[in-house]
């Protein structure tokens, strides 16, 4: 049995003994040690640390020591939420509602923010005026709120102070004021906000001497007179530029610079469409300047501005020879007609007949669709004559009475002239500047700044230091319009309200709060005054009107999310056109001989308030490429007359107003004329804006002739020495002939007349050859990105290039950088000129990366730092990146952008490398450093968050959940984005459509972006 | 009928010198304290070289934004000065492989100095890849080394080519550089008058003690190496003319360019050589070693090779207009008539005019024309680099972009200091190892070899 057991549990033996079970051997086999060889080791004695702990103290100091030798660079604090603030989820971004409050549109816009800090500004795609986009000043607005350079805390004399010394101060001073009979002035611009309308009455009510004067540095008060002289009343009708099938633009830079141009440019739009439908429209536009608009013009008539009411007159003198309408012209125009000849003039200013006989032909054809437009700097007359223009062409059906553009109050000149008697003879005791810059934009004969001394205190609001802050006793510093309440009503119907989206960053107040704290008691001051005093005119303004059942509360946040509220109105009626208003016109012709000036509005910097805002001044000027400067736009004939070239200094004189400025010249610009911009040459202004351009204010005079803005006796010489102009395009001259067209010659610009089209619909692929590649194309199965881009719409707004510098983090480089290339946007538009340099067609192309499927860039990239993705994207990989710029060199659209310096820390030394400034970066986009390549990738952060929702919400990603950031901008709506692979997607309709071309389609590299070959309208089959 | 044997070849050592002076020739420099002459010569070289690197700590400091470089420009003079001196060295090599293996006698004077001028400016050369990256601390990405990330370099771009034929060549260089001096090191540890001579040189001389054997295998590796060196000869340069051909840059994408580089790469080099052999052989006294007859020869490659590149640029413009494609035909005239058009002359009349004189026996004989003619083809032959590189970056294809490259002072300091680099090292070499092969020039003297009968 013993054996029989012994054979189940016991397979092996070593030896006999074992199979024996010797005691020995068992007692062997129970101790591991033999006896005595343990010994020595006496557990007490031994370290108390054990074996575990050893090694646990020697994996921690081990920890230990590598992480405190890591030095990390980037130091900052990182703060968790303890609390998690309501509404907020780490790494996802919140939209607020609000409005812009760059210029008189007043867009709705959107503002993305990240962990509680604003970093992108786009159009509120709600907002029934400006549609979801809004210009490059608003897009690139968002870095004035985390400019370095603005003012921190208030100031008495330059010296740092508290708002309750400020408060107590002026308070008694208002009173001293009031109580003695002075005059409490505040200058401010024109006020679109209802809710501050009141507070300046209540202003007016606790200190009765109060005047309010407002004015703009270019505005169009000229226009709403003139209208106001036709029609009586001073509320101009929007223009349904979507209804017309003519347009004359007079001077107008109506697409890219005036009025509410984001509108009008997408009602333009709608009528350049070749893809969708077929719609078109004819442009002519009279200029003397080339303005963005201009380049637009299937017909484009040089005419000074001076000359433009000679134009008009002659326009309608030949309209009414031609019986044209059944309008009864009054008689007193009739007796002045025959003296403007159309057909002399023309001879006279070198135009061409032949586009006169086609404008006059076009505006009788085109008659009820045809509109006529005329630009604000253009004198009253002027515009008096264009709306009787219209009624002759019977264009009421184009006026949109719907929506009318509210009219702001505002002072002429002469208010202010006697303001500044006012001033001298003791009769004002307290001046206030309302976030207002009057003494950069007053002209010099108004001797503002000697009167600014005999004020006893002169308050200026602003955010940064300026001109009249600097000679200022009380500097308040106010909050950007991102830390702002407000309210806008500048269209009929359509009420904006503006919230804040981040707390004060520094020590500031809003101006509209700083005044109605000192109308009560300025101890009981808290941030939310002027957002309870707003609430409470909403609720008179617009909650009284609404007549909702909706309770005020949930009412008012609807609003604050929609950001808007739009409020029924009776639409006004067009009133008969009152010939009273012809009788005041000085009809005597131009005969003038010497030349003109004429001075514009800046696409970028407004009136100067931008001039500290580095990527708006480093964004090239829409026509002529130029960054961080103005000048003098001269035609290249007037150039050889007075023997300048590009750069070289002229000196304007206006009536002893002087002024120094480059040369710029420009084709395509009339002749005997020079066009300046203003809003430059500032002399107190921040780190970026200094040295930026010239002072053109300084021509401006309170006693002008034609215009504020024309000037028709100028005497121009040149001044000798010259000066660097920076322009991101080189100029070529137009008649080497070596050069001339080469655009065309090598197929980067294809256009076509919409008649060529209409006759042969495939002309652009005639000559089409088949390509072949040599090895087989990698096949896309899936999802693909494509980009297609109309270039019948774009207009070089150079909004989607705004938009793409804030969404990718693009470094301002400076002018210096900018003059040896080295301009980091990812985007640019190029503008190519053809015909002649007298009279040249402009072709503009949005060039960005091309995503090419055979990209010519990676196979050159020795280390893969720029690859392909599955989904058709041309990836680049910062941290790989070496810098050989091999890619760079390869690179036949040269796209790509090579950072040469750390930029960030390059530029001004290190203006824009700061803690604040830091604060406007796109988490979600690599900051990149110094030798380092990069370039447009679609913004793949964009489609990364549309994969992961896709993923999170457990469906396929499709092509429309992804908008890039250009896209998202364009006002035209003239980008196309999405999966070409989708047969039903807008992209791959464009990418088939006859007029579709890639640039150097000959390559044979794929692009994955299409260009709609540009149609001009014009009445021939050929462009040039 | 004249008694002139053609048949008899003529010696290439002139004189018939003993063969214990020529010892005493060679190494006299090694072996003479240096004297004010060669200070006041390193001094130059030193300052330089001072310059040169000052302008690369700027560089390294600030960023490549220190160099004229731009956006449509994107290379510049650093890699100008990549292709000139890879250029340089490519006579070397020639000499000593290629003509070896052709059993051409008279390069016995001059193997040695152009075989150690290859290994300076091919370390010239290699430095430029490396300073010319925008991160040059992270140059170590271009290695294929394994890696967490399982990360390769890009096999298909040209750049990690020129990494793997730029190190092949200079190993190998140097390596067939060293094989050739074991007999010399043995030669001068025989003369070494102090213990640490003697140590250092029996080091290097791997124990050799000019046994039969010796010589059968030194033979014997000396005719492998050359043979393995030939072929690198010419794809050295082939692979780095790859960098421009391979792209599509017009200008740059031509078949042309391999042998195009390679006939350029011989000009030059061959014009360093002389330049400086005109110099060498006047201190030391050696014009009886490397003899005018030599300097004729080499000038008459110059002639072969810089005919081959004329032929080259005329060749380049007439395809251009032969394919019929217009940025191909756009960019050669850009090169000769454009912005750049005083670089193109330059290059043109330095490189294909200028050595057209050597047709005249006169002018290839005459030691200061020849030496004027050599220094214009290194200076045409550096400008056929900058006129390659800017000219056709700085017109592509997008009129849009165009844009003119100035090279910033930084970027000429460091081409001042890649001389001054490469002349250092050329001067150090004078005095630290025979500029001459003793043991090749003692065996090519007249009746050095054992003949039966005069044959």
């Amino acid at each position: 049995m013993k054996d029989i057991n012994k054979e189940k549990n016991k397979t092996f033996w070593k030896s006999l003994r074992d199979y024996y079970d010797d005691p020995e051997v068992l007692e062997l086999k129970a101790c591991e040690f033999k006896n005595g060889v343990t010994d020595e080791f006496k557990p007490s004695e031994m370290s108390s640390i054990s074996r575990r702990k050893f090694v646990a103290l020697l994996t921690a100091s081990a920890a230990f020591a590598v992480t405190a030798c890591s030095d990390y660079r980037d130091k900052g604090e990182i703060i968790p939420y303890n609390k998690r603030p309501e509404g907020l989820l780490p790494g996802t971004a919140n939209y607020y509602a609000s409005t812009c409050s760059g210029c008189a549109s007043a867009c709705g816009i959107l503002i993305k923010t990240r962990e509680g800090r604003p970093i992108k500004v786009d159009g509120n795609p709600e907002h029934p005026i400006n549609q979801g986009k809004i210009c490059a000043k608003g897009q690139a607005s968002i870095l004035n709120l985390y400019d370095p350079d603005r003012i921190s805390d208030p100031m008495i004399l330059k010296r740092k102070s508290s708002w309750k010394q400020i408060d107590s101060e002026i308070i008694s001073i208002l009173k001293d004021a009031s109580a003695s009979g002075k005059e409490i002035s505040i200058v401010t611009h024109p006020v679109y906000s209802p809710t501050l309308q009141k507070l300046f009455g209540d202003f007016q009510k606790k200190f009765p001497t109060t005047q309010i004067y407002s004015y703009l540095l270019y505005d169009n008060l000229n226009k709403v007179n003139a209208w106001e002289k036709c029609y009586g009343t001073r509320e101009l009708p929007s223009i349904k530029f979507d209804e017309a099938k003519l347009i004359l633009s007079l001077d107008s830079d109506f697409l890219v610079n005036e009025g509410n141009f984001i509108e009008n440019m997408r009602k333009y739009s709608t009528n350049r469409e070749f893809v969708n439908n077929t719609n078109y429209n004819r442009l002519y536009v009279v200029e003397g300047r080339m303005s963005a608009t201009g380049m637009m013009a299937d017909y484009r008539l040089r005419v000074r501005p001076d000359l433009q009411f000679d134009f008009v007159m002659g326009l309608i003198n030949e309209l009414l020879k031609r019986g044209v309408s059944d309008f009864t012209v009054d008689p007193l125009l009739t007796a002045q007609l025959n003296k403007f000849d159309l057909t002399s003039f023309a001879k006279r200013n070198n135009i061409e007949q032949g586009k006169i006989n086609y404008l006059i032909n076009d505006l009788i054809n085109f008659k009820n669709k045809a509109i006529v437009v005329a630009g604000n700097s253009l004198p009253e007359k002027v515009h008096v004559l264009v709306n009787l223009l219209n009624e002759i062409l019977n264009a009421k059906e184009l006026y949109d009475f719907n929506s009318t553009f509210v009219d702001f109050y505002q002072n002429n000149m002469n208010d202010f002239t006697n303001l500044v008697d006012k001033i001298n003879s003791g009769k004002v005791g307290v001046l206030i500047h309302f976030d207002t810059n009057p003494l950069y934009h007053f002209p010099a004969d108004l001797h503002y700044k000697d009167a600014l001394k005999k004020v006893g205190a002169v308050i200026t609001m602003t955010e940064e230091e300026n001109e009249t802050s600097a000679e200022s006793k009380y500097v308040l510093p106010v909050n950007n319009y991102l830390e702002s309440w407000g309210d806008y009503y500048v269209r009929k119907g359509v009420y904006s309200l503006q919230q804040p989206v981040i707390a004060p960053i520094f020590n500031t107040r809003q101006k509209e709060a700083i005044l109605l704290n000192w109308l009560g008691d300025p101890s009981k001051y808290t941030e939310d005054i002027y957002h309870k005093y707003l609430i409470e005119n909403f609720r008179t303004f617009v909650y009284s009107r609404k007549n909702t059942p909706v309770a005020f509360e949930a009412f008012w946040y609807a609003a604050l999310q929609t950001g808007f509220v739009t409020i029924d109105e009776e639409a006004d009626k067009q009133n008969n056109f009152n010939n009273l208003s012809l009788t005041s016109i000085d009809y005597s012709p131009n005969n003038n001989n010497s030349y003109a000036v004429q001075l514009s509005e800046s696409y970028f910097i407004g009136d100067g308030r931008f001039l500290n805002n580095g990527w708006l001044l480093e964004l090239p000027h829409p026509v002529t490429k130029v960054t961080w400067d103005n000048y003098a736009m001269i035609s290249p004939s007037t150039a050889k007359e007075l023997n300048v070239s590009d750069g070289d200094f002229l000196e304007v004189t206006i009536e002893k107003r002087k002024l120094k400025i480059p040369a710029m010249i420009q084709p395509g610009c009339a002749d005997k004329f020079i066009s300046i911009e203003l809003g430059y040459g500032r002399t107190v202004v921040g780190e970026a804006g200094k040295n930026v351009g010239f002072n053109a204010v300084d021509l401006m005079s309170k006693n002008y002739t034609v215009s504020p803005w024309i000037f028709d006796k100028a005497e121009l010489v040149s001044a000798g020495g010259s000066y660097d102009l920076m322009s991101t395009q080189e100029h070529h001259s137009l008649d080497d002939k070596f050069l001339k067209d080469i655009e065309r010659r090598r197929k980067i610009i294809r256009e076509g007349t919409v008649l060529k089209f209409q006759h042969n619909p495939k002309f652009l692929h005639e000559e089409k050859e088949e390509l072949v590649s040599i090895t087989n194309p990698k096949e896309y199965t899936g999802l693909k990105w494509a980009m297609a881009i109309d270039l019948n719409k774009c207009t070089a707004c150079s909004a989607c290039v705004a938009s793409c510098n804030v969404e990718n983090n693009i470094p301002v480089v400076g002018k210096d950088q900018v003059a040896k290339g080295r301009e980091m946007q990812w985007m640019r538009i190029d503008r190519y000129y053809s015909g002649t340099p007298d009279d040249p067609i402009v072709s503009n192309q949005p060039m960005l990366c091309q995503q090419c499927d055979n990209a010519p860039c990676e196979n050159v990239c020795p280390v893969n730092a720029t690859n392909h993705s599955p989904d058709g994207l041309n990836q680049m990989v910062y941290n790989r990146c070496v810098g050989t710029r091999y890619c760079l060199n390869n690179c036949p659209y040269k796209v790509r952008r090579f950072n040469f310096f750390n930029f960030r820390d390059h530029f001004a030394d290190a203006y824009y490398e700061n803690n604040l400034t830091a604060l406007v970066n796109n988490p979600e986009v690599t900051v990149r450093s110094r030798g380092v390549m990069e370039k447009c990738t679609f913004c793949i952060q964009r489609i990364m968050e549309a994969r992961q929702n896709a993923i999170k919400e457990n469906r396929e990603l499709k092509g429309s959940d992804v908008k890039t950031a250009c896209q998202s901008a364009c006002p035209a709506d003239a980008i196309v984005f999405g999966d070409m692979n989708d047969p039903n997607s807008a992209v791959s309709k464009y990418r088939n459509h006859d007029l579709a071309y890639y640039v150097l389609e000959d390559l044979n590299i794929k692009p994955n972006v299409t260009y709609i070959a540009k149609l001009r309208n014009t009445h021939s089959e050929e462009i040039l | 009928m004249s008694a002139v044997d053609y048949t008899q070849e003529l010696s290439v050592i002139e004189g018939r010198p003993a063969l214990r002076s020529l010892d005493d020739l060679i190494s006299k420099p090694l072996e003479a304290k240096p004297d004010k002459k060669f200070y006041a010569a390193l001094s130059v070289t030193l300052t330089m070289l001072g310059i040169g690197v000052v302008c690369l700590a700027v560089s390294f400091y600030y960023g490549v934004g220190m160099w004229g470089n731009n956006n449509p420009v994107g290379w510049g003079l650093p890699i100008i000065n990549f292709v000139f001196w890879v250029g340089i060295g490519h006579a070397g090599t020639l000499i000593s492989a290629i003509l070896f293996l052709l059993r051409q006698k008279w390069r016995t004077g001059i193997a040695r100095f152009s075989e150690g001028m290859t290994i300076f400016a091919v370390m010239t050369a290699g430095l430029f890849p490396l300073i010319h990256v925008g991160r040059p601390w992270l140059a170590g990405y271009l290695l294929p080394y394994p890696n967490q990330h399982s990360l390769w370099p890009n096999f298909i771009s040209p750049l990690l080519w020129d990494v793997f034929a730029v190190s092949t060549y200079f190993t190998v260089s140097l390596v067939f550089w060293y094989i050739g001096l074991i007999p010399d090191f043995a030669v001068l540890r025989e003369r070494a008058a102090t213990k640490m001579k003697k140590i250092i040189y029996s080091i290097f001389s791997l124990g050799w003690r000019f046994s039969n054997r010796h010589w059968q295998h030194y033979e014997r590796v000396y005719l492998i190496l050359a043979g393995f060196a030939t072929p690198l000869v010419l794809s050295v340069h082939t692979i780095v003319s790859f960098d421009f051909a391979v792209s599509i840059l017009p200008g740059w994408h031509s078949t042309i360019f391999p042998p195009y580089f390679v006939a350029g790469a011989v000009f030059s080099g061959f014009a360093m050589v002389q330049n400086v052999l005109i110099f060498v052989r006047k201190i030391f006294n050696y014009e009886h070693i490397i003899t005018l007859d030599t300097l004729e020869k080499m000038n008459k490659i110059m002639l072969v090779t810089g005919s081959m590149v004329g032929y080259a640029y005329i060749m380049e413009f007439f395809i251009a207009w032969y394919s019929g494609l217009p940025t191909e035909t756009f960019t050669f005239i850009n090169r000769a008539f454009g912005p750049y058009m005083w670089a193109y002359w330059i290059m043109f009349s330095c490189n294909v005019i200028f050595p057209q004189l050597f047709w005249i026996r006169k002018i290839r004989r005459n030691i200061p024309i020849m030496f004027v003619i050599a220094v214009l083809v290194n200076v045409g032959m550096w400008f056929e680099r900058f006129v390659i590189v800017i000219t056709s970056l700085s017109r592509d294809f997008l009129p849009s972009s165009w844009a003119y490259y100035k090279p910033t002072l930084v970027d000429i300091g460091i081409l001042l200091g890649s001389f001054g680099f490469f002349f250092t090292w050329i001067l150090l070499f004078t005095k630290a190892l025979p500029v001459v092969s003793i043991s090749e020039v003692k065996a090519s003297v007249d009746g050095s070899q054992p003949s039966h009968k005069g044959y």
